[in-house]
């Protein structure tokens, strides 16, 4: 029964064996476990005087203390919780619009329908992902979680378009859709059963990829003051790192270790990633 | 050819049209009225009313019917006057930008270039040995994860604090002025250095992942099967499949160059790096609508200028667009 | 392949050679250059000594005063007089010294100083409103002045001694009418120990005088090069602290006690405040709306107010609590009377906050936790500073805190800065916080005319008493101490004035700003401080002559 299961769905089974799936998504699930349940580990709220500010990481301040003496865990284990939530929403609303606009572009490739809808994808592409956020997210006065979210995903999704049409249009070529189209089969199940099940793992690749891109996107307004501007969030407490001389007075563990749980993870999605690659793809499963 | 190119300049010229739009609405957009918190700012200071006066009959002027205050506003964006900048009162927009694109120019050219072609050629090696790719890959995973400032804070936490190589802030130091002299030179090289590493180290990464995985999609293309059953050595096939991965390579720098002038900006904020991206900020921080439309716009032409400079070298190396074979680009 | 890199490396950099500006200017010799900071908001435009906000060190470096005034003692020292005197009530008397030259060689004399005056009586400029009670000015012989009064303000005067800057009649002469204050006058001519060098995107540069005539009598200034850079973000200031590439910061820097003693950085003490105070902090309540027009209402703000918090976690300690009259130095606290304060001073007392709005009826009358107006309405106000000026807006959450535990509704608000300047020439605000009117000065006079000048008839108020509090009987008090001389009536009078500002409380005064200043001694040593108070480390734009002066003098290079 199970190796029939395999059997049909043999991705998955390359997929979750795959080394490099399986120690990307370990650390993608620490970092998550970390968002979840870190502010339960700490006795701290993470604007309140913890203690004596300029403290390098101990037991009692498991990554040291900012400054004028908050504890950094707690700011890091909070802010990681609102850059994953605004990251994943953002990446899920980019995901969908990419795959909706690509799709379609990809499957009336050729026409003029799909020459707009490059065009308009051509022209998100090019304008400067950041400048463009810094101007819009200046102007609102207050930003909140879902807000921020749309904001970074509606500059994000171009990527995602792009690559769903290209991997639509040479589907839409392979020799069993023809086939399908052949035998009037109807529209919607060529899309469904041809196009969208090959197309699964891909846009879930996508989504990965589109992920990271929102995350990074999120952490670097947050960074320039941009953020949600109620609470904590990651790159807030890198902006504060970086503002009160952190780096100047060598206080590494306010000034780099909160990055670094992000780079971390952003990372091991990476490998996650290139393993899926590798399962899906057969071409490059002997690497 | 020809299609290709008219194709990629309409799209410019529209993104153009975009840019300019967006920044003639925003100010009309704000809740509140930008216009009198600006009237009041200018009045403070000396001379400030009648050179607003001039600025805002020139950019604002409000009895006029909306169509032609935006047709205005095209002709001031042509004649590069971009009004006059609150936050360095009374210096003229567009002289602030002149000075500032120095510093971008001089950190981003040179660091794109250098990490495209290094970025590269560490990844063909990378994707045609395998022991390699095991070593250097997560490397390479890492670098491209990182965050552009959390990079630059760790570059200047190591090189500017720990070893103390290189100062962590400012273009030259306060006792040097801006000359042609070695001494100044050597003072602007010493300050430059750490941004310019950390740009080029965090694209590397991408360039790298990239190329490595073009060859090996090129690897197991029939030619270069081919090439292995007749026995080439390793370096050629290497080759081929470089000249062939290329070709993304240099479509993906297009598609980046705006992700890396937005990282460029956060590099600029932690080394305090005069350039466009940081004075955007404290335009945003401070208001200064003057200052920021100017900006916004002088980035926007930089990317299109940069993508439509791609545009046209991709056409040369890629034979396929020359000869009008596919539009797929 | 690389090649080209190569290639296109080259061109970069020369093209970056080409453009990056390419004065003739050399770098300066860092022993004998003094760099500062903490003066300059924007890049360097005007050095016209008519307007109130020239590039800093206009004032002070190239022009100069009659006296200067050194706060810490309270003393007037002769500068470019020789002397002054009231020859009669209302007829005062200056004699120049001789010998004093303006930089481009013409002499100075007091012709110079008539002049001075003359022009701010033939045009509207920022001095002219003297000519109110200034009556005529005329030279006798050279070096002597004589000022005729129409009603003599002595308080007003003293501060004019060492505040108005004498320029060259031969120069500004020429200057006509409609250009008086446009012009941007640069390259200044004046007496003083520095002339104008350089002028940069990011910085001014000043060169000394070697024919200062102050090098025979003060001393001459140590430093030959003075570099006065724009400001730039906290952090980089500290950073240029750190590794003493600024000798001297009047920077406000959050966290700098923290780390002044591992980088060997001097404040004036070496404890808590540190800094010495500048001004004072008031909170204004605009008392022409309810309940601010009540003063038990407002007393009670005054019990509320957690003074010791704002100082100790908004600033760590950098500033001071106000005492109660809000006044400071020495040249205010001789007039401070100590049984005024005890009798009607308050300090940071909840329960007696709380009664006092209890017996003034604005208690819980609906029951939602809150304090409603006595006739039932309910009470909500706001209390604003500028968005941006993170200090006032800690402090201003601190207060608002405050006013929840006692049951008071204030919401602390963070209007843009021009915003918040128009509500407060507007008296469109309910609360805020000010110190615009309350600086150091040699006589209290400044600070009682700040907090409750007469002018709040028209439709703006520009010059304090932004919460427009009527007290005519306080005017006539303030307006008798300007024009007295006796000391022991100004005394009295400085007594019943403090009685009133405590007793009707018009604005409850919180904390003094400090003279933000922290310096290095990788350069230059001996800077002055507590122990040795020799001058006053100040840059900031007419300050120079409250002793800074005397800083260039005294500091010695550290090698």
């Amino acid at each position: 029964m199970a190796k029939d299961f395999w059997a049909k769905h043999e991705n998955l089974y390359y997929a979750l064996t795959n080394k490099k799936v399986l120690f990307g998504l370990s650390i993608v699930i620490l970092v998550f476990l970390l968002a979840a349940f870190g502010p339960l580990l700490t006795r701290y709220e993470y604007d309140e005087y913890a203690g004596q500010g300029y403290l390098p990481p101990s037991s009692e301040h498991f990554f040291g203390t900012t400054i004028d003496g908050k504890d950094v865990f707690t700011r890091t284990v909070h802010g990681l919780r609102s850059t994953l939530l605004v990251g994943a929403i953002a990446g899920t609303i980019a995901t969908l619009i990419g795959c909706i606009i690509g799709f379609v572009a990809g499957y009336y490739g050729g026409t003029i329908f799909d020459e707009l809808l490059m065009m308009l994808t051509n022209i998100f592409v090019v304008i400067p992902q950041l400048a463009l956020l810094i101007v819009i997210a200046a102007f609102l006065e207050v930003r909140g979680t879902f807000v921020m979210a749309v904001i970074v995903a509606s500059t994000a999704w171009p990527w995602t378009a792009r690559a769903v049409r290209s991997q639509t249009l040479s589907l839409k070529n392979q020799e069993y859709v023809s086939l399908s189209k052949i035998s009037s089969i109807s529209v919607g199940r060529i899309l469904r059963e041809d196009i969208a099940s090959n197309m699964f793992s891909y846009v879930f690749m996508v989504f990965i990829q589109q992920f990271n891109g929102t995350m990074l996107a999120t952490v670097q307004l947050e960074f320039l003051g941009l953020g949600p501007t109620k609470g904590i969030s990651l790159g807030l407490v890198m902006q504060n790192a970086v503002n009160w001389n952190g780096i100047q007075l060598g206080m590494w563990w306010w000034a780099i270790i909160p990055g670094l749980i992000l780079a971390i993870l952003i990372t091991a999605l990476y490998f996650v990633n290139t393993g899926l690659d590798a399962a899906f793809n057969p071409r490059l499963r002997e690497m | 050819m020809g299609k290709y190119l008219r194709k990629k300049l309409m799209i410019y010229i529209i993104t153009f049209i975009l840019a300019v739009t967006i920044n003639f609405i925003i100010p009309r957009m704000m809740p509140g009225d930008p216009i009198q918190s600006l009237l009041s700012r200018f009045s403070g200071m000396e001379g400030g009313r009648q050179i607003l006066e001039e600025q805002l009959t020139l950019l604002f002027n409000l009895d006029q019917p909306v169509w032609q205050q935006y047709l205005n506003f095209w002709k001031s964006v042509f004649t590069l006057d971009f009004g006059i900048s609150i936050i360095q009162f009374p210096t003229p927009v567009i002289d602030i930008i002149k000075r500032a694109i120095v510093y971008d120019l001089s950190v981003l050219f040179p660091a794109i270039i250098l990490s495209w072609i290094v970025g590269n050629k560490l990844g063909a090696y990378s994707g045609t040995d395998k022991k390699v790719d095991n070593a250097s890959m997560p490397f390479f995973y890492f670098l491209a994860s990182s965050p552009y400032f959390w990079m630059a804070g760790l570059v200047a936490f190591f090189f500017g604090v720990v070893l103390q190589w290189f100062p962590i802030s400012g273009a030259y130091s306060a006792v040097a002025s801006p000359a042609l002299s070695w001494n100044f030179i050597k003072n602007f090289l010493h300050h430059w250095f750490l941004p310019f590493f950390t740009m080029f180290l965090v694209q590397l990464g991408g360039w790298a992942i990239g190329m490595r995985n073009m060859i090996m999609y090129e690897k197991s293309s029939n030619y270069s099967k081919y090439m292995e059953t007749l026995g080439s050595s390793k370096k050629l096939i290497r080759k081929y499949g470089f000249r062939n991965g290329v070709l993304p390579q240099v479509t993906g720098l297009a598609l980046r160059i705006g992700r890396i002038v937005g990282g460029a900006i956060t590099v600029q904020v932690v080394f305090n790096y005069p350039g466009l991206g940081r004075m955007l900020l404290d335009a945003v921080q401070n208001q200064d609508y003057f200052l920021m439309q100017g900006i916004f716009l002088t980035i926007v032409t930089m990317v299109l200028v940069a993508n439509f400079v791609v545009d046209i070298v991709y056409m040369f190396i890629d034979p396929r667009v020359r000869l009008s074979f596919t539009e797929e680009v | 392949m690389i090649n080209v890199g190569k290639k296109v490396l080259i061109l970069t950099l020369a093209f970056l050679f080409l453009v990056g500006g390419m004065s003739l200017a050399q770098d300066l010799p860092r022993e004998e250059t003094l760099v500062v900071s903490g003066a300059m908001w924007g890049p360097p435009s005007t050095w016209n000594i008519l307007i109130p906000n020239p590039t800093p060190g206009t004032g002070g470096l190239v022009y100069e005063t009659m006296f200067s005034y050194n706060p810490l003692d309270n003393t007037y020292t002769p500068w470019l007089a020789k002397s002054g005197e009231w020859v009669s009530e209302n007829e005062y008397v200056l004699n120049l010294r001789e010998g004093i030259n303006w930089t481009d060689g013409e002499e100075f004399n007091a012709e110079d100083v008539v002049f001075t005056y003359e022009i701010a009586k033939e045009n509207s400029i920022m001095y002219s409103p003297v000519w109110k009670w200034l009556q005529s000015v005329e030279a006798e012989g050279d070096y002597t002045v004589r000022f005729t009064f129409s009603e003599p303000h002595y308080a007003e005067w003293n501060a004019e001694l060492y505040e108005r800057y004498i320029i060259p009649e031969h120069i500004w002469s020429d200057i006509p009418s409609g250009e008086l204050i446009t012009r941007t006058m640069k390259d200044p001519v004046g007496t003083g120990p520095y002339t104008a060098r350089e002028v940069g995107q990011d910085r001014m540069v000043w060169e000394r005088n070697d024919n200062w005539w102050g090098n025979d009598v003060f001393g001459q200034p140590k430093p030959k090069y003075l570099v006065d850079l724009v400001n730039q973000s906290n952090n980089v200031v500290m950073g240029m602290l750190m590794k003493g590439e600024l000798d001297l910061s009047n920077n406000f820097i959050p966290g700098v006690q923290k780390i002044k003693d591992q980088f060997g950085l001097k404040t004036w003490y070496e404890e808590e405040p540190y800094m010495l105070s500048w001004n004072t902090a008031n909170l204004y309540m605009n008392t022409t709306r309810k309940p601010m027009g009540d003063v038990n209402f407002r007393r009670a703000m005054a019990f509320m107010v957690n003074k010791e918090s704002i100082v100790e976690r908004v600033y760590g300690g950098l500033v001071k609590a106000a005492n109660p009259t809000g006044l400071f130095g020495e040249g205010w606290l001789k007039y401070l009377d100590e049984e005024v304060v005890d009798e009607y001073g308050f300090e940071y007392n909840t329960t007696k906050a709380k009664a006092l709005l209890n017996d003034a009826g604005y208690v819980d009358a609906d029951g939602d936790g809150w304090r409603d107006m006595p006739n039932g309405d309910p009470l909500e106000l706001s209390i604003i500073v500028p968005s941006g000026w993170t200090d006032w807006m800690s402090a201003v959450r601190v207060i608002a805190q405050n006013a929840e535990e006692i049951g008071v509704n204030i919401k602390p608000n963070f209007p843009d800065s021009s915003l918040f300047d128009n509500k407060r020439f507007n008296k469109d605000f309910d609360m805020l916080i000010a110190n615009f009117q309350t600086t150091l000065s040699s006589t209290p006079f400044d600070y009682w005319n700040g907090v409750a000048n007469e002018n709040i008839d028209g439709k703006t108020i520009s010059n304090g008493n932004w919460g427009a509090y009527d007290n005519p009987e306080l005017f006539e008090l303030i307006d008798e101490f300007n024009m007295t001389r006796n000391e022991t009536r100004k005394q009295e009078i400085a007594s019943k004035i403090q009685r009133i500002l405590l007793k009707d409380m018009p604005t409850v005064p919180l904390w003094h700003n400090g003279l933000w200043a922290q310096q290095t001694t990788n350069n230059w040593t001996n800077w002055p401080s507590e122990d040795k108070p020799y001058g006053v480390p100040v840059t900031w734009g007419n300050a120079y002559q409250l002793g800074m002066i005397d800083t260039l003098i005294g500091i010695k290079p550290a090698k």
